[in-house]
């Protein structure tokens, strides 16, 4: 699915900084604020705005582990890879997920519901193991745990489209 | 300045940009990877370390000499310190050297040969290993090290900026934005960056074999034709230094292999020239298109249907030399010689990598069959094992061996401005004339016509310098008639496709040698050169004619840099009939020229006024009419250098004429 996009929330962006090139950063966070990733026509449509070149725009983008340059889905899921949370299991958390959704880490469904990440340690060794999703936490998770969570989250998905219509 | 070098009291000048600099022009010089006098100091690859007052080793690339220092260059501990970087670089480098394109002319080779690194004590982690062959240029980042040359030259020196360093630590690399192939970038192919780089993460393509399988054809007719710049820089790579008879025995080398004839590309440019000449006074007489742009350089062009589409019709529609001898082969030196065109085979030999795009472009398939680099010629003279100094020059072949000083100065900056204003002035004769350095690569030239009339012409080279140029033209405060760009410093002398090192130094002393060769030509100027008279007399008529329209001239457009659909901005949920499409572009050129303004506005328009309910506003990247921007589309009516007020006014009288028909209808 390609994501529908249109310009006037970039220029918004672009207006509230300025034009000016020593904001790109700020400007980046809140393109990504906005589509969840930057996208590569939004990337070089800054670029004519704010005359950056978009190889260099790039090497900013990619230098920050911040930023991501695939899109995010509407719902980011963190699985913890620290160490107690890899240690309670959290490998069997991405196969079930793999399993669930078919994607893998660093990935995002084709409907774009759904985008995985393994990260370090979240901070919460106590509930191990953990995966966060929309920054709700997860804890003492089990692979059929987190089977049931994202059913229930396409289940909604689901009624949302079906409320729409 | 006095210091202490090694012990020895040494004088520099006061104003050396930095101590390797000094050191190196008092005969010492300081191994570097990353260190490039023309463009900002780096510091990345640490290897231009010295020790300074007996105790600090410091970079010598960043510092400053001062009054009384004392410096050692090769202490014990920096030639550890020099071996242990090179290991460093070399254990996460592809160590394939013999089948790498630079294998023999790169430094960190030299650097490992010389510091006798024989064992790496690191495991070999090799790095990305895809390599990009899309375009002239190739890309290998596992032969990358980093030293950021090709980044700073392509930003710096020539105002591109197609490659940065994405990513960080050991997985950054050198990369196009978003990682895509040179060929779908801004890139002019230049060749500047395979110029500057030290290994061989950038290098030309190598088209060697291709020529030697059309030599294998025995139905091919395989013609050569030499560029000027290409005799003054093969020599280096023959140790024959300042030879200027070299272009004769390239000749009568090409023929020991199987070239049938072998042509002088000087020749074209007087050809080129000539037309351009005329071209340049009908545009003066007309004032119209001006200023005109010289249009013999494929990076330059390049250069202005990325950058500049707006700037398109200022260049001349004259082919460039490559490409208007290689048609004048094809289509009239293959009927006198009774060669059919398709048996034709044609290689052009050139200082270029942007040539072998050139040669490539949709405008030119077919004309020229390859292009071989001054580099790869002289490879192929070493793998044949002929001592190339031993062979007797030869001289070309009839009908285009006969051509004008200005012919051969074209592959130095200046050359084509020159050559044109001769042709000028045999037709409107040039009472006075006069030079000026702007700065370093810009000059500007006076003149004063016999009719009295001013004419102001400029030569530019490196196109950080057209930029310049390009951009004082756009904000009205340079007013000029005439602009010759050359993409690379010091014009095709310091071609991407020429030996190395390819540095100032070298490109200095090939215009040297240039100047040289042109100024024993007895032809001072095209109008004197018999079979370009003979040329218009029997096939072309006179300059800009219909004829020579065909065979001579071509045209550019500009390069879609977002291939993107139709951005849709505020939908209509009305039938296709009903609806009235505006399309904004919203492309460079049109953005630049404040088309955003223009959509703000009309959604304004269309959310709040009555009449307007029914049209629907999209955005478009690039209507192709970049020199009329901005441009907006309603249907398929074109409204050019729109403001909001005549979109308005042709929107309403447009949507009352839609009406109109419906309601008959």
């Amino acid at each position: 699915m390609k994501l529908k996009r249109n310009f006037a929330k970039v220029e918004e962006i672009l207006k509230k900084h300025d034009y000016r090139k020593d904001n790109l950063i700020k400007i980046l966070l809140d393109i990504q604020k906005e589509y969840r990733y930057l996208p590569e026509d939004v990337i070089n449509y800054i670029g004519v705005a704010l005359d950056i070149p978009p190889a260099k725009i790039y090497g900013v983008a990619t230098f920050y582990a911040q930023f991501s340059l695939k899109p995010k889905g509407k719902y980011t899921i963190l699985v913890c890879d620290g160490t107690a949370c890899h240690m309670a299991g959290s490998t069997s958390l991405i196969e079930s997920i793999k399993e669930e959704l078919n994607i893998s880490p660093g990935d995002v469904t084709e409907d774009l519901l759904f985008s995985l990440d393994q990260v370090g340690c979240l901070g919460a060794c106590a509930l191990a193991p953990v995966m966060v999703i929309n920054e709700e936490v997860y804890g003492n998770l089990t692979p059929e745990k987190v089977k049931e969570i994202i059913k229930n989250l396409k289940e909604r998905e689901m009624k949302n489209v079906e409320n729409n219509k | 300045m006095k210091i202490y070098v090694d012990g020895k009291e040494v004088i520099i000048k006061d104003n050396e940009r930095n101590l390797l600099e000094a050191l190196r022009n008092v005969g010492i010089e300081i191994p570097n990877l990353c260190y490039l006098s023309e463009t900002s100091v780096y510091g990345a690859c640490r290897l231009c370390l010295v020790e300074v007052d007996g105790k600090n080793v410091v970079t010598s690339c960043n510092l400053k000499p001062y009054e009384g220092m004392f410096v050692r260059t090769n202490t014990p501990e920096i030639y550890e310190i020099r071996k242990g970087i090179l290991e460093l670089l070399l254990a996460s480098h592809n160590r394939d050297c013999t089948t790498c394109e630079r294998n023999g002319s790169c430094k960190l080779q030299e650097y490992a040969e010389v510091f006798g690194i024989r064992k790496i004590r690191f495991a070999n982690i090799p790095k990305d290993s895809k390599v990009d062959d899309t375009a002239p240029i190739v890309r290998d980042n596992s032969k990358c090290i980093l030293c950021g040359d090709c980044v700073r030259v392509c930003e710096e020196l020539q105002g591109v900026a197609a490659i940065d360093i994405a990513g960080r630590g050991f997985i950054s690399k050198v990369v196009p934005a978003f990682e895509h192939n040179l060929a779908d970038t801004e890139c002019v192919y230049c060749g500047q960056c395979t110029a500057y780089c030290p290994t061989g993460a950038l290098s030309i393509r190598n088209d060697i074999d291709k020529l030697y399988k059309a030599l294998k054809d025995k139905n091919k007719v395989i013609i050569g034709m030499i560029a000027p710049a290409v005799r003054s820089s093969i020599q280096e790579e023959f140790k024959l230094e300042s030879d200027i008879f070299i272009a004769g025995r390239l000749n009568a080398f090409l023929k020991m292999i199987g070239f049938s004839k072998v042509f002088e590309v000087p020749f074209g440019a007087d050809l080129v020239a000539y037309e351009e000449a005329y071209e340049f006074i009908e545009r003066l007489e007309e004032n119209k298109r001006l200023p005109q742009f010289t249009s013999c350089c494929p990076a330059w062009v390049k250069y202005v249907e990325e950058f500049y589409p707006d700037y398109i019709e200022n260049l001349s529609t004259v082919k460039s030399p490559q490409q208007a001898l290689g048609s004048i082969i094809k289509e009239i030196y293959s009927k006198e010689s009774g060669i059919a065109k398709e048996d034709i085979y044609l290689v052009s030999i050139m200082p270029c990598t942007a040539k072998k795009f050139e040669a490539e472009r949709e405008e030119h398939k077919g004309v020229v069959d390859l292009v071989i680099t001054a580099k790869e010629l002289a490879q192929m003279i070493k793998a044949s094992g002929i001592d190339i100094s031993n062979l007797k020059p030869e001289v070309f072949d009839r009908p285009f061996n006969l051509y004008s000083q200005g012919g051969l100065n074209f592959g130095k900056t200046g050359g084509v401005l020159g050559t044109v204003l001769t042709v000028v002035d045999n037709k409107l004769k040039i009472k006075s004339f006069e030079e000026a350095e702007i700065e370093k690569g810009i000059r500007l030239f006076n003149i004063e016509l016999s009719n009295g009339k001013k004419v102001k012409a400029m030569a530019v080279h490196s196109l950080g310098k057209a930029k310049k140029v390009m951009q004082n033209l756009k904000e009205g405060i340079l007013d000029v008639d005439i602009i010759e760009v050359m993409a690379c410093s010091f014009g095709c002398i310091g071609g991407g496709g020429q030996p190395y090192p390819n540095d100032t130094a070298k490109r200095e002393k090939r215009a040297k040698i240039l100047s040289e060769i042109a100024s024993t030509n007895p032809i001072t100027s095209p109008n004197e050169v018999p079979y370009l008279i003979e040329l218009y007399n029997k096939y072309l008529d006179h300059p800009l004619s219909h004829k020579a329209h065909e065979i001579l001239h071509t045209s550019y457009s500009p390069k879609r840099r977002v291939p993107e659909e139709d951005i849709e901005i505020l939908p209509l949920p009305v039938s296709e009939e009903e609806k009235v499409r505006v399309r904004v572009c919203l492309g460079t050129s049109c953005y630049l020229k404040g088309s955003y303004n223009i959509l703000s506005e009309l959604i304004d328009i269309v959310r709040k006024e009555e009449w307007a309910k029914n049209i629907e506003v999209v955005g478009t990247f690039c209507t192709e009419n970049c020199s009329n921007a901005p441009n907006i589309l309603v249907d398929d009516i074109l409204i050019s250098r729109a403001d909001i007020n005549k979109v308005k006014e042709m929107l309403m009288d447009y949507v009352k004429r839609k009406q109109g028909v419906s309601d008959v209808s």
